[in-house]
């Protein structure tokens, strides 16, 4: 039997309501009261107080209510004559479960007393082994305890884990909603610039006013020419380092500098076709350098969502072609490149959607400000040269923000818009893909 | 290298099919498209060393001549266009930088972390799937359209609530930075937890556990390498971001004393300013042994990031 925490007072072995002075006032709703509050009964000691229970509650304590509504029932050790303080911390916890047959535990919340018959027998003998000592003020509760119910523990664990768990969710929630509400806010702010024909105008009167044809077509260049760039150099990178690549330091470098190459702040990529492209290679700022820098720059998420395509294949379908007679190169062709061509395409359609938001790389390698291109016709289609400089609708968004004055809001929003819906349209084509690729995977 | 596919007895007598000649013609282009695939394999690290080479070769006749590099680091001068004598230091710029990253990080890691551990262990089904495209949607927007925001929509609210007298400052490119640098630390973060083996999980559930204490006494744990190695990519990220901080961040090349003093940031300064040197000038070289320095500090952080992902495998094996 434990009984929590036994402290000391009074003289030695005055113990529990035994002199004559003491009372035990037993708190039980519904009692008749004896004497001070309704439901109060005074008894002259605890075993008094205990049988009283038993006579009133024979089974269980489950009819009890106290006035907070709880099942339990207090016995208070007091001086004559003061009012047990109500809503105190009990001294002693006990806890008594329904009737049932056998006995029970040891009182406590897990092993809770079967029935108050138990109960109050264990109580009186703990009170005569003197291990129940009271000091005025002072509590006993026994509380009811339905079976197959959480413990305190259990509800103290239940409401961490719900905290935990709406602090994550509201966390997440941070991240998410303002971004949302601030994109809902861009697309109100430009809905009056949006229309076919701010998409399909030349920016006019130094750009305080037109369309965005032109950068939007030479973001669209830059794009096709950094893919046409990156796209075979990637894709044969990822076949390499999952097909060739054996498990050695070479292959834990290659994978090193995959990720070194991805993580190159994108003014240093800038820098390097500065000096690599621009000056060393002669192109001078045009579009090519600029794709050319796109293109080192995007390479990294094309060797690894490739890697990460192939390695979805399973091993067993190599194997099996390799079993035929086939070549590595037989196999890679017919087996694992046309089960892996979707997660191929999902990387490199992510690339397009980067290199289309970039603008520190192309911003000294081939974009500029502004290009007169025609206005209409096939000319219009394909205004730029590998040669010329072109410009860029990340480009034109932050020369119309901080280079150009008068110019009007909705044309820097609208433009801000396309820009988003351009990157977000391609990513949910990527995004599309996966799914699709998910739903008819065959293994 | 491969001889002629021997044809199925039926079949030898009728003319090869098209398709059956291109996957000859395919066949035998093997060794080049080895060759090839081998090359471009190795390419990763052939850019990453021409990055640094050619970075190098711009920076290199003024880091080995005339700049002081104990000016470049430890001096708040930066007047590179002074006619005078311009100064190159760059302490005000790395304080900048550091500050804002700092911000951004203090932002990012605890709201980044969260997300991850929501995402991948509270949360099932539509709402799981709902939430990664969601995070997703915030790496997806471009750094100049942060850039926007932070300017036309952030630095409004932050002059409205704090009073500041500019709306483009430390704070700002904090918060835009955080948010940036997010999805990489919820991303990286939830594949850490992730890899964490399933039996973790169950072995701490039927031990009694509840989800939350699993969560904290189990996983941060046993995923602590790879989370750890989500912040320093977060952190690499936030460093090297150019566009956001320059449009977010006010551009003044001083040393913040408060929260919404306007700095400027390593980034910030090569993007504003290469575009008015000329090839070959000292303040056109001096912004490449920025550019250098950024880099060797991303490849610092990316290695560590690395190092520590590959602990946790090593780990995991024995």
């Amino acid at each position: 039997m434990q009984v929590v925490g036994v402290f000391g007072h009074g003289p030695a072995g005055q113990r529990g309501p035994s002199g004559p002075d003491d009372m035990a006032y037993l708190v039980v709703p519904g009692l008749e009261a004896v004497e001070g509050g309704a439901a109060v009964s005074v008894f002259g000691a605890l075993e008094e107080a205990l049988r009283a229970i038993l006579r009133r509650h024979p089974a269980s304590l489950a009819e009890v209510r106290d006035a907070s509504g709880e099942r339990r029932i207090d016995v208070v050790y007091d001086r004559p004559g003061t009012y047990p303080q109500p809503g105190r911390k009990p001294r002693y916890r006990f806890f008594v479960g329904p009737e049932a047959i056998g006995t029970g535990g040891e009182g406590t919340e897990l092993a809770p007393w079967w029935g108050t018959a138990e109960a109050v027998e264990q109580l009186i003998a703990l009170d005569r082994a003197g291990r129940l000592p009271l000091a005025p003020g002072q509590r006993i509760r026994l509380s009811h305890r339905e079976l197959f119910t959480p413990t305190a523990v259990e509800k103290w664990k239940r409401t961490k884990e719900t905290i935990g768990k709406s602090l994550f969710l509201g966390m997440t929630l941070v991240l998410v909603l303002p971004v949302l509400s601030v994109l809902g806010y861009l697309l109100v702010k430009a809905w009056p610039a949006l229309s076919l024909s701010f998409v399909l105008e030349n920016p006019r009167d130094y750009m305080t006013a037109g369309g965005i044809w032109a950068p939007l077509v030479g973001t669209f260049f830059l794009v096709l020419f950094s893919l046409l760039a990156a796209a075979p150099i990637g894709i044969m990178a990822g076949i390499y380092l999952n097909e060739y690549a054996g498990e050695n330091w070479a292959t834990r470098i290659i994978n090193l500098a995959v990720m070194n190459l991805a993580g190159v702040p994108s003014i240093v990529h800038a820098l390097f076709g500065v000096g690599a492209f621009v000056l060393f290679a002669g192109m001078g700022r045009s579009l090519l350098a600029a794709s050319c820098t796109l293109a080192v720059m995007t390479l990294p998420v094309i060797i690894t969502s490739t890697r990460e395509a192939l390695a979805s294949v399973p091993m067993a379908f190599r194997e099996a072609c390799w079993n035929l007679g086939a070549t590595r190169w037989q196999t890679i062709r017919t087996i694992v490149l046309p089960n892996s061509i979707s997660g191929i395409l999902t990387g490199v359609i992510l690339q397009v959607a980067r290199a289309a938001g970039e603008t520190a790389p192309i911003l000294f390698t081939g974009a500029v400000f502004f290009v007169p291109i025609a206005d209409h016709g096939w000319e219009s289609f394909f205004p730029y040269g590998p040669g010329d400089r072109v410009m860029a609708l990340s480009m034109h968004l932050f020369t119309l923000l901080t280079q150009v004055r008068g110019v009007d809001d909705e044309i820097v929003y609208g433009t801000a818009v396309v820009l988003i819906g351009l990157v977000l349209a391609v990513n949910s084509l990527s995004l599309g893909m996966r799914v699709y690729l998910r739903m008819r995977k065959r293994w | 290298m491969s001889s002629p596919t021997p044809a199925h007895p039926l079949e030898s007598q009728s003319p090869r099919s098209l398709c059956a000649r291109l996957h000859l013609v395919l066949d035998c282009l093997e060794p080049v498209v080895e060759w090839a695939i081998r090359v471009c394999g190795w390419s990763a690290i052939l850019f990453v060393f021409a990055i640094f080479l050619f970075v190098l070769r711009e920076a290199a006749p003024v880091l080995f001549g005339k700049l002081n590099l104990v000016e470049f680091f430890t001096s708040t001068q930066w007047q590179p266009s002074s006619e005078v004598r311009p100064q190159y230091g760059t302490l005000a710029l790395l304080v900048g930088t550091l500050c804002v990253t700092g911000l951004a990080m203090l932002l990012a890691v605890p709201l980044g972390l969260g997300a991850a551990v929501y995402i991948s262990e509270f949360c099932t089904g539509r709402l799981k799937e709902m939430l990664k495209i969601l995070i997703e949607l915030l790496a997806a927007i471009p750094s100049v359209v942060w850039g926007f925001i932070g300017y036309v929509v952030l630095g409004p609210l932050i002059m409205q609530l704090t009073g500041a007298a500019v709306g483009v400052n430390l704070l700002n490119g904090g918060i835009i930075l955080a948010l940036m640098s997010v999805p990489v630390i919820v991303s990286v973060g939830e594949d850490a937890l992730k890899a964490v083996p399933d039996s973790y999980r169950e072995a701490a559930i039927s031990l009694g556990a509840s989800r939350w204490e699993m969560v904290h006494r189990v996983l941060f744990p046993a995923a602590k390498n790879g989370l750890l190695a989500a912040v320093l990519l977060g952190v690499g990220r936030a460093i090297g971001e150019t566009m956001a901080v320059l449009m977010a961040t006010g551009h003044a090349v001083q040393i913040p004393t408060s929260l919404v003093d306007p700095i400027r940031t390593l980034t910030a300064t090569i993007a504003a300013e290469l575009g008015e040197t000329v090839a070959g000038e000292t303040h056109y070289r001096v912004l490449f042994v920025i550019g250098l320095v950024l880099f060797a500090v991303a490849f610092a952080v990316n290695l560590t990031a690395d190092l520590v992902v590959k602990g946790i495998r090593r780990d995991q094996t024995d």
